[in-house]
């Protein structure tokens, strides 16, 4: 008896199952609700493609493997790190302008032109960069002079040795700021260019990195926290710094270095009376717990 | 050149039982089944064969909308499409996105950026020339966009295009657009040439078309010329790849005939499944109202459906890339710009040196 009821149950539920709409349309409109599926037909495209659950094929020799590929979400001390976002196409045409260009004739076409042009390509190649080529070459020297900072920080060894940790975040972070040195008259400008809303996101994700990244090569080791609020004071220093340094006429821009001396300062002073505030408070509190426990009030 | 407008329907059968012997012939019909279309793998298509000789490419298999046709079947089934869409193509492309492909298009040209030239104080800064070739470009949107940018926005005159087409019909009426709303300078610097843009070594000028019997699309026997290796700077094809029969061949076909250097620029529809609730009202509106759009507007619902189908089978961002990759080009980044949230994507790749 009860074996035929739960046959006649199934057999009523793949009826109904049969009844759901097939149609490519209406299932696009459940698999929105439902799912998260990225295609919601049949993906039998009749020319050769990557199949979407296999490893990546080994390519040909010559072709490059895009960035996408290979993309990892974590961070690994034992393996060579993923190529990053720029391709090696890309990252010849754009190191030969920023190199040899940029300084003369700021983050524009005419760069990327001149240096296509250099390459033995033609005026029309920058096109291949995408929509905004220059937002492209700013974004390259961002990602440049940040993980080149790592090998900048093994030649100053002899430096860094003895140091406390904000004694090197500030060397640090001031060899990261000479680094812009060669472009330094036309900083404002690739700025504006990184203020426009569609390239906030990528400024923001690469001033972020660069925080870390200093006090990662610094060796600080939290993890409470204060590693985000370091890091966040860090990159608004940073910020703060580099724009001070677009108007800096001195010598071996000093005043820059003191300016980034004098905000570190204010972030230490400003981070001891936080703890000391949290401190009092958090004193005073049990304290007045414990004198209302010793009135009678249970709590 | 008032085109009749056969219904598909009724011309698919015909065109099958010309090019298949009859113990060949499949069931027609272009309704969507599931498992008819699991069933209609491809295997051909696995092995990449190299394979140029016409007779043996014609019978492989491709997909014609949501059937399974013949690459030859697939070539005259899309030249019936377009001849019959060729004098409203404007007028269509409007209503059914909104007039936006006048936003993708002008996107598209702008970010090519035709015909810059750096200063220099040597040479003259107008004098660099550069070849464009616009294929399946037949009414000419983008190489009338791309001769203003170069011609004047850029201040370049020495920016030719050429519009390659292999339907005739689509090239008429880009000659007689032309010759209405072009300057003379601009008009100079344009050429319309019949080629499949699958073996581009087979080419001749546009010959008008003086009556209903020729046939509309280009045939290879009637070639005069040919488009040299490395001879182009920027070769484009906007709305026009999905309709290939063999699109490996038209991007190893790119790759030969662009200088290295070049750039490849391919503006098509794409996949919007990164957000799916939008995804999935731009779904209802493709298989519903485009072919009602279509029949009310153009008297042509097959054309239509077999258009919303084609997107349906396009290769998604990713695949294309990967296949723009496969034919040597080099890209940068992803390789893809979505445009509206994946309803259209510019691919562009570059020929290395």
């Amino acid at each position: 008896m009860a074996s035929r009821a739960a046959v006649n149950r199934s057999g009523a539920a793949r009826r109904i199952l049969l009844l759901l709409p097939t149609r490519p349309v209406t299932r696009s409109l459940l698999a929105a609700v439902t799912t998260r599926s990225v295609t919601t037909l049949p993906s039998a495209s009749t020319y050769p493609s990557r199949q979407r659950n296999k490893l990546p094929q080994p390519r040909q020799q010559g072709q490059q493997q895009p960035s996408s590929l290979q993309q990892r979400t974590y961070h690994s001390t034992t393996h060579p790190p993923p190529p990053g976002p720029f391709t090696p196409a890309e990252t010849s045409l754009l190191t030969t302008a920023l190199t040899s260009h940029v300084p003369v004739h700021g983050f524009t076409l005419q760069s990327l032109t001149l240096a296509a042009r250099d390459l033995s390509l033609l005026d029309i190649s920058p096109s291949f960069l995408g929509p905004a080529p220059i937002a492209r070459l700013i974004h390259f020297h961002l990602y440049t002079t940040r993980t080149t900072l790592s090998s900048l920080a093994a030649q100053h060894t002899d430096l860094l040795s003895g140091l406390t940790i904000p004694e090197k975040v500030e060397l640090l972070t001031w060899l990261r700021l000479k680094q812009n040195e060669p472009i330094i008259q036309h900083w404002q400008q690739a700025l504006a260019v990184l203020a426009q809303p569609s390239h906030v996101p990528t400024a923001v994700k690469e001033l972020a990195m660069l925080a870390d990244e200093v006090y990662y090569l610094a060796g600080d080791k939290s993890v409470d926290p204060s590693w985000y609020t370091k890091r966040g004071a860090l990159s608004g220093i940073y910020a703060a710094a580099e724009l001070f340094m677009t108007t800096d006429k001195s010598e071996g821009f000093q005043e820059t270095r003191r300016f980034l001396r004098r905000r570190l300062q204010e972030a230490e002073e400003l981070g001891g009376a936080v703890k000391g505030v949290g401190e009092w408070v958090g004193f005073t509190a049990s304290a007045g717990i414990n004198v209302l426990r010793s009135k009678g009030v249970r709590i | 050149m008032a085109a009749a407008r056969p219904a598909l329907r009724r011309a698919v059968p015909s065109l099958r039982s010309t090019f298949l012997p009859h113990h060949q012939q499949p069931q027609c019909h272009h309704h969507v089944t599931i498992s008819r279309r699991s069933l209609s793998t491809s295997s051909s298509f696995r092995n990449d064969t190299p394979n140029t000789s016409s007779s043996s490419t014609a019978d492989r298999e491709t997909h014609f909308g949501f059937s399974t046709v013949t690459e030859s079947q697939k070539r005259a089934l899309v030249a019936s499409v377009f001849t019959s869409v060729a004098d409203s193509y404007d007028k269509m492309n409007d209503l059914m996105s909104f007039g936006w492909h006048r936003i993708w298009k002008d996107h598209f040209v702008s970010t090519l950026n035709p015909g810059f030239s750096p200063l220099s104080s040597s040479s003259d800064p107008s004098s660099s020339p550069q070849h464009i070739l616009d294929i399946a470009g037949g009414t000419g949107d983008i190489a009338f966009r791309m001769l203003n940018h170069a011609h004047v926005v850029n201040q370049n005159p020495n920016v030719k295009v050429t519009i390659s087409d292999i339907n005739r019909a689509m090239l008429s009426v880009g000659k007689s657009r032309s010759s209405e709303q072009l300057p003379a300078s601009q008009q100079a610097a344009l050429s319309f040439i019949e080629a499949n843009a699958e073996d581009l070594t087979k080419t001749r000028p546009l010959q008008p078309i003086l009556s209903q019997q020729e046939q509309t699309f280009f045939d290879p026997s009637t070639a005069t010329s040919s488009i040299p290796d490395n001879s182009v700077d920027l070769y484009t094809v906007a709305f026009g790849i999905r309709n290939f029969s063999n699109i490996p061949a038209a991007l190893k076909e790119a790759y030969r005939v662009l200088k290295p250097g070049g750039v490849f620029a391919c503006l098509e529809f794409s996949k919007a499944d990164k957000h799916p609730l939008f995804n999935s009202v731009y779904k209802e509106w493709s298989f519903r109202a485009i072919p009602l759009i279509g029949q009310l507007v153009a008297g042509d619902r097959d054309s239509y459906q077999y258009l919303v189908e084609s997107i349906e089978r396009f290769p998604r961002q990713e695949e294309f890339r990967d296949m723009i990759l496969g034919a040597g080009f080099r890209v940068s980044g992803d390789g893809w710009e979505d445009l509206t949230g994946g309803v259209a994507a510019v691919h562009r790749g570059m020929k290395p040196r």
